[in-house]
């Protein structure tokens, strides 16, 4: 890949995040998603545990700002190439000479900086309406746990959006893959609390280790062994997703105009 | 060397019909269809609904993969180079979709520019312009969702041009607008024309060919049934006139006896409100105007015009009177 190529990439990409930002500000359903779900979640967690002080609200504003992220991930991210086929611009999404995948990747920069705000709505939330003094343990930590927890989602949304267009009958099971996920991953809970054996379940998906890291560093206690092999995971899932999502990218698009699918009509 | 070279192109779509006992169908869309579009030059794609013009359009933007047969752009594959495709070419398919409704008119170029590669710098001066250009100017920061079909259509010639391709397709590109609106956009075509861009047009109105194609290919059923100049096409119907004959309410069988007529060659009737025109092609002229009369018998009969053949006289001809 020329030094070119990657230059008009990186701009393209940041010209697709702005635009689906502005897009999506008005979008009624992308706001309940990223915004009024995780709060709701977050007020019924913050209720249930106003007793237990302020490292566990700081668990709960980080745990109802990873329910937005996700959610956001599975319906906004999840949609995309699906969404763009059902305006009409599926077709010339592809006939530009900016890969779709690059494309695709811009959206879900846009999504993932969008449910972020859910985090900080939250910390409001918890702030002011229920008053509790928040504080993130390890800051710089923190920082870089985020900016991870950021690529390896946009990575994960890299790889359902081309097998939702590819097996609509995947794409069935989107809503049943919400709420499992809040659970297995310790969004609003230690997976401690949980039987023993959905652990291997828990340690291959990437939102645990997103978890881990951003909890841990938020609330202290975790020791940097722990933070750095959460660090570790993401950036080995992210990677082997980013190849993954290559290939599928490019198998979708040759079966779309082999299959005639690039246009509803 | 050739802008475009199509050669024993073919397209098959394939859709399972059926609940229980399930069975493919395929539909045949292009046949063995094989020309060649010099650099600079402007080519004319002529043909019904459903001819396939639109598939093989869709096929040299790199939007299908053909089924079998080969077809280049600037020399570049469209299945094997179809990113080098993608830098040089621009289409537009008729239409309002395609673009992003709730963003402006410049978002959208902005956006679109982007996905070119067009430089920000380049692009800050190009946007105005193509607005300009389209007659967007005054409405470039209003959002796309309140612009009406022309309008829209404006914007995707702005937008195909954006990155000032080498080769451009227009798939039915006046297709929606008013005739001032088409008239313009028809000197935007020659403007291009005349900056040696390569265009393939597919289009209904034979005007539009007749004034703006070098060479006009005639598509129906997926083949091409003619391939000449405009002047050339019309040679097919040199030794007919055409005798057309404004008519009120006449029944199908009466149109039917008429195109049953030994020196009727084709018979097309176009509706206008409470009439209809009979586009007779003939070779006896004014000579056959009686006949035809008398086989109109109890058709109210009004205005009687005897003219040369047009290209559209040359195309009901070679599509069979399918217009």
């Amino acid at each position: 890949m020329s030094l070119r190529l990657i230059r008009e990439s990186w701009r393209a990409m940041w010209a697709v995040a702005e635009m689906t930002l502005r897009q999506q500000v008005m979008d009624a359903f992308i706001l309940f998603t990223v915004l009024v779900q995780p709060l709701i979640i977050a007020i019924l967690a913050l209720w249930m545990l106003r007793d237990k002080g302020s490292e566990f609200a700081i668990f709960i504003v980080v745990g109802s700002g990873m329910t937005g992220l996700w959610s956001s991930l599975l319906f906004i991210s999840g949609n995309t190439i699906n969404l763009e086929r059902w305006f009409g611009t599926l077709e010339t999404l592809v006939g530009v000479p900016t890969p779709l995948a690059v494309i695709v990747f811009g959206k879900n920069l846009a999504n993932v900086f969008q449910s972020l705000t859910s985090m900080i709505v939250s910390y409001l939330l918890a702030a002011l309406l229920f008053g509790y003094t928040l504080r993130i343990e390890q800051p710089v930590l923190f920082g870089v746990s985020l900016l991870l927890t950021v690529v390896s989602f946009i990575s994960f949304g890299l790889i359902i959006a081309p097998i939702f267009v590819m097996n609509p009958s995947v794409q069935q099971w989107q809503n049943a893959m919400e709420f499992p996920v809040y659970i297995l991953c310790g969004f609003l809970f230690p997976i401690a609390l949980l039987p023993g054996w959905t652990t291997p379940l828990s340690v291959l998906l990437p939102p645990y280790w997103a978890a881990r890291a951003l909890h841990g560093t938020s609330s202290g206690g975790a020791k940097v062994e722990e933070i750095l092999l959460s660090w570790a995971m993401m950036i080995v899932f992210s990677a082997i997703y980013f190849f993954i999502a290559s290939q599928l990218f490019k198998k979708m698009v040759v079966k779309a105009r082999a299959d005639a699918t690039l246009d509803m009509e | 060397m050739n802008a475009i070279e199509v050669s024993h192109l073919r397209r098959v779509y394939r859709a399972t019909i059926g609940v229980l006992r399930r069975s493919i169908k395929e539909v045949v869309a292009v046949e063995d269809i094989s020309f060649e579009v010099g650099a600079g030059e402007l080519f004319g794609l002529l043909g019904p609904n459903g001819a396939g013009k639109t598939t093989m359009v869709k096929m040299l933007a790199t939007l299908l993969i053909p089924t079998s047969g080969a077809a280049s752009v600037m020399g570049h594959d469209v299945v094997e180079d179809a990113d080098a495709i993608r830098r040089c070419i621009g289409f537009i398919f008729g239409g309002e979709r395609g673009l992003y409704w709730r963003l402006s008119g410049i978002d959208n170029l902005r956006y679109f520019g982007s996905l070119y590669h067009v430089d920000p710098d380049v692009a800050k001066q190009r946007i105005p312009y193509l607005l300009e250009l389209v007659g967007l100017k005054d409405r470039g920061r209003e959002r796309v969702e309140g612009y009406s079909r022309g309008m829209k259509q404006r914007l995707h010639v702005a937008r195909t041009l954006l990155h000032d391709p080498e080769v451009l397709f227009l798939d039915e590109p006046t297709i929606g607008l008013d005739p001032v609106g088409a008239r313009e956009f028809r000197q935007v075509i020659r403007n291009l024309q005349s900056e040696h861009k390569t265009i393939l047009l597919t289009t209904h109105y034979m005007f539009e060919a007749d004034a703006l194609c070098q060479h006009v290919a005639v598509i129906n059923h997926g083949r091409i049934i003619a391939l000449d100049t405009p002047a050339g096409l019309k040679g097919h119907v040199r030794d007919l006139s055409v005798i057309e004959l404004e008519v009120f309410g006449v029944p199908p069988a009466v149109v039917d006896r008429v195109r049953a007529q030994s020196y009727v060659e084709s018979v097309a009737v176009e509706n206008r409100d409470q009439k209809q025109t009979l586009l007779v092609q003939s070779p006896r002229g004014s000579e056959a105007v009686p006949d035809l009369m008398a086989a109109l018998n109890g058709t109210r009969v009004g205005r009687v015009v005897v003219r040369e053949p047009t290209l559209e006289d040359a195309y009901v001809r070679l599509v069979g009177g399918e217009v």
